[in-house]
């Protein structure tokens, strides 16, 4: 960070001025349109990275697989889609994955929002650092990891089920099931939405909160009425995070869902992997990112702009 | 994580050499074209690679390589192996990529189920084996069914057999694969996750024939879906043997190696054929297309070095499984194992279902199995 | 609502509650794994089954791990050079300008999420395979920071939206030329949301696997992948303890930061 220091004219300033002097020099016409553009572009240009893989698919996804020779087949066809509204397995994981993301998603703004709320308003630091250490460690071990951790705990011998059958219970299956699938998730997930509520909360006022309590509003209320409309913008940009990550996630249900509990990312995977069906596989993938973006694009549209730092300014 | 201190069990650095002259003194007698190759081999070898990329399975599959195939190879030219653990099924996506796009393969030998290892042949990124020396010795079985030539090669027989957790059957070994519907095993029943090695074997347990394979497989869905009803687990190799540990399942078709492999770590498992027969498969080694020529001649020859004898001996005893060389020992355990087949009447009671057709309509049965299984 | 839950104390007993589960669930897997990987036996079990440093001198002596953590290092550090000023201006230009098509915009940015994992990892296999660049490490960190871009924009665009406009405006009044108004007004108030995004980027570049997978092959290939191989193959007390290394390795980013910035910056909007 150049800062003005005791010597006169300091490296730091003649780099700011020359700088200044750059921009000066390329003042654009119409700055209002190029500034924001140029501040885009590189964004713009990584996400052009995805898209570009992605329009290679979409070709793929018009053949169908020639199983006499392993290659697609010469002619352009919808058979892939075709085969995808036919099949029922389809519908079935989309829709699986879309239960998920909502169930996920309500669960995780539900945990993760006290949580972000105690960390940000707690005058203890040390209470601070401990939650917000609890919020980093988990993160480091990894998805995979961490999805066999549970299968440690919760499996037939593990440490929940030593205990249920110590106390003369039957052991509970509690591995290998949808719900567990769930629970990993909003584990997984727990983090991200915390990190994404907490500077909503910050910029909250305390004072706020404290007018509210004054004119005789009890803490649940205050904390209804006047807390989580403020914190809306955090909360949105979390639920849509949680959301689309739940939608497209793919090891939590490999390995949580003992087999029988796919989510769409699995069959593409089997679809890519299994049956070396490219075509198809692609034509998943194309259908449930056109899911997952409309939907997204809805949420923005009912939300409106200042959610997620669009239009941050007109949002106030 | 491969990293195995366990001593050299495998083909001593004497087999190694031994076999490979043996095969050049036949090659030299035939007068074929293996001659060249194995002269070449003594006179002006391609510079040899620091090390070569062997794709693997993990577990007791990995270590089995190790120690029969991959420890002598090092011994016998000095090329360092490193075995690559990515999936068999993924790994064939990335080399048909690599071949289609000119780039270099991301492995040198390619261990493969022999369906597979054909789907890669069919698509023609296999190098040409026929000229390795020690394919005149082998069992038929060893040659690859529905391909010209040898653009892969078969490498064991193995069994998708019927385990079992012993203490759930104080009465001796279950006498059909119909004991998987038994309500007592709810939610204890294990199958690979596409029904892989099971669906022959259903279509028998199901009442049906095994002549009306590909034709009429009614029978095995119908056997798959009441199948469904018991919530079975699904998974891959390495789950079986940890399913048998952490006490999870009570039955399983699974191949031999794995059952083995728990029963070795001492849980009570054991493993049957039962009266209805069980699928029997093959493996197979190939090398892709576009790698630098003297990689290629070293990853053909780890092939080759897979294949004979000592090696075989060495790796298929490690695995339980029978090996292409005739006259191989079986490991003490399994002599006489209907789940160890040897002889035409040992394969006569298994079901075996040809490479050609897997290859057409295994896909079929993935998506029919996954689409009962996921319902 | 009874008066119990509406009074203080109940503000007090359900928001411990709610913090208290959070807590017990994300540590919970950490602990086991740690647990773990002291253990004397052969299989991953909690309790472990007697105690032993054994894992740990072979995770040390494995030359392929350390070789993976290296390159898994590089991989988090190109993701976080080349998604760090990628995601902060556009963040910044998001919440500072009104954008033609912004809606559109927003959902094609958010993309790296919407597109299911494994498949923006065939797509990216098959474009870097014919544009060549396929077998190289840094094409993976170029993955990371596309796959996880929404993640830095957003952890930015939350400090942003707490930015006070009036700021830059009463600096600009003064007459600081605009690179300077951004240097020393606009950056250093977003500065939390950049270090947020920043550690964000590491910690999910160090960590992904999926992607990774797909793009890496065994002569550059990265812990999470060496260690998802693994685990697929057998699951073996050596990998709780290649985990605890990654615990170790956040613990000490988790210390630098505290010791060079302050954790508490996560958490200060202005």
């Amino acid at each position: 960070m150049p800062r003005p220091s005791r010597t006169a004219y300091p490296l730091s300033w003649r780099l700011l001025d020359a700088a200044e002097a750059v921009v000066g020099a390329m003042r654009p016409k119409r700055p209002e349109i190029v500034v924001p553009a140029l501040f885009l572009a590189p964004a713009i240009l990584l996400v052009a990275v995805l898209v570009w893989g992605l329009a290679g698919m979409v070709g793929d996804s018009l053949h169908v697989l020639d199983t006499a020779t392993f290659l697609p087949a010469a002619e352009a066809s919808l058979g892939n889609y075709a085969q995808l509204a036919d099949r029922p397995i389809y519908a079935t994981v989309i829709r699986r994955s879309l239960v998920a993301g909502v169930i996920v998603t309500a669960a995780t703004l539900l945990l993760a929002f006290p949580y972000a709320y105690v960390m940000v308003r707690t005058s203890s630091s040390g209470l601070r650092r401990l939650l917000l250490i609890g919020l980093f460690l988990p993160f480091f071990i990894g998805q995979v990891v961490r999805a066999y951790g549970w299968l440690i705990i919760l499996g037939n011998k593990g440490i929940v089920n030593a205990a249920i059958t110590a106390l003369g219970f039957e052991p509970l299956k509690l591995i290998y099931t949808y719900e567990t699938i769930l629970f990993g998730l909003v584990q997984y997930m727990l983090p991200f939405a915390v990190l994404l509520i907490a500077p909503a909360i910050t910029a909250i006022s305390e004072e706020m909160e404290m007018a509210a309590a004054s004119l005789g509003a009890n803490w649940w209320r205050g904390f209804t009425t006047v807390v989580l409309p403020l914190a809306r913008p955090g909360l949105i940009a979390a639920g849509v995070v949680v959301f689309t990550l739940t939608l497209t996630d793919f090891a939590i249900p490999n390995i949580l869902g003992g087999g029988t509990n796919d989510f769409a990312a699995n069959a593409i995977y089997d679809a890519f992997f299994r049956i070396s069906d490219a075509g198809l596989g692609a034509a998943l993938a194309l259908v449930l990112t056109f899911i997952g973006s409309t939907i997204v694009g809805v949420i923005l549209a009912i939300a409106g702009a200042g959610t997620l730092g669009l239009g941050g300014r007109a949002g106030k | 994580m491969s990293m195995h201190d366990d001593e050299i069990q495998g083909a001593s650095r004497r087999q190694v050499l031994k076999s490979g002259m043996i095969a050049a003194a036949g090659a030299a007698l035939a007068g074929t074209p293996a001659m060249l190759i194995g002269r070449r081999a003594f006179a002006a070898e391609p510079a040899k690679p620091a090390e070569i990329i062997v794709r693997a399975w993990g577990g007791v599959w990995v270590d089995a390589l190790d120690q029969g195939v991959s420890q002598s190879f090092t011994e016998a030219t000095g090329i360092r192996v490193r075995h690559d653990l990515t999936e068999d099924n993924e790994i064939q996506p990335k080399i048909w990529a690599a071949v289609a796009q000119n780039r270099v393969p991301p492995i040198h030998v390619n261990w493969d189920t022999s369906t597979n290892a054909t789907k890669s042949a069919l698509r023609g990124v296999t190098l040409d084996l026929s000229d390795l020396s020690n394919l005149s010795q082998l069992l038929p079985v060893a040659r690859p069914k529905g391909l010209e030539g040898w653009p892969i090669v078969n490498t064991y027989s193995y069994v998708y057999v019927l385990a079992y957790r012993t203490e759930a059957f104080p009465d001796g070994a279950p006498k059909s694969w119909n004991v998987m519907l038994e309500p007592r095993f709810k939610g204890r029943v294990a199958l690979y996750n596409d029904g892989i090695g099971f669906h022959p074997s259903a279509q028998v347990a199901g009442g049906g024939k095994v002549s009306d394979i590909p034709g009429n497989m009614a029978p095995a869905w119908e056997f798959i879906r009441k199948l469904k009803a018991q919530q079975p687990l699904l998974g891959e190799d390495p789950d079986f043997t940890n399913w048998f540990q952490q006490g999870e399942i009570d039955v399983a078709c699974t191949i031999i190696s794995n059952a083995r492999e728990a029963k070795q770590n001492g849980i009570p498992v054991a493993w049957t054929v039962p009266q209805e027969g069980a699928k029997v498969d093959t493996d197979a080694l190939w090398v892709p297309k576009g790698l630098p020529e003297n990689e290629a001649y070293w990853a053909k020859q780890y092939v080759n070095h897979a294949i004979s004898k000592g090696a075989q001996q060495a790796w298929t005893e490690k695995l339980g499984l029978p090996g292409v060389q005739p006259g191989l020992t079986p490991p003490a355990d399994l002599a006489g194992d209907p789940a160890y087949p040897t002889t035409d009447e040992d394969f006569a009671r298994l079901i075996s279902v040809p490479t050609p057709v897997l290859v057409e309509h295994e896909r079929d049965w993935f998506q029919t199995f996954k689409e009962i299984m996921q319902g | 609502m009874s008066a119990a839950s509406t009074s203080p104390r109940g503000k007090r007993l359900v928001l411990w509650a709610v913090v208290g589960f959070d807590l017990l669930i994300l540590a919970l897997p950490t602990l086991i794994v740690l647990g773990a990987s002291f253990t004397a036996g052969n299989i991953v079990t909690f309790p472990p089954d007697g105690l032993s440093l054994q894992w740990y001198e072979k995770v040390v002596g494995a030359y392929e791990l350390r070789q993976a953590f290296w390159r898994s290092l590089w991989v988090a550090v190109v993701c976080t050079l080349i998604s760090l000023p990628a995601g902060t201006l556009a963040a910044i230009a998001l919440a500072r300008w009104r954008i033609a098509f912004g809606r559109s915009l927003q959902v094609y940015l958010l993309l790296p999420f919407t597109v299911p994992l494994i498949a923006s990892g065939i797509g990216m296999m098959l474009l870097f395979g014919r544009i060549g660049i396929l077998g190289q490490l840094w094409p993976v960190g170029l993955a990371c920071a596309v796959i996880n871009l929404p993640f830095m924009i957003w952890a930015v665009g939350a400090s942003v939206n707490g930015l006070d406009p009036d700021l830059e405006n009463a600096a600009a009044n003064c007459g600081a030329p605009p690179v300077q108004t951004f240097l020393t007004v606009t950056l250093p108030a977003v500065m939390p949301g950049v270090i947020t995004g920043a550690l964000l980027m590491f910690v999910l570049a160090f960590n992904e696997f999926l992607v990774s997978l797909l793009l890496v092959d065994a002569r550059i290939v990265t812990l999470p992948v060496l260690i998802y191989n693994s685990i697929r193959s057998v699951i073996t007390p050596d990998l709780a303890a290649v985990s605890v290394v990654y615990i170790v390795v956040a613990a000490l980013a988790i210390r630098a930061l505290d010791r060079l910035v302050g954790l508490d910056l996560f958490l200060r909007s202005k």
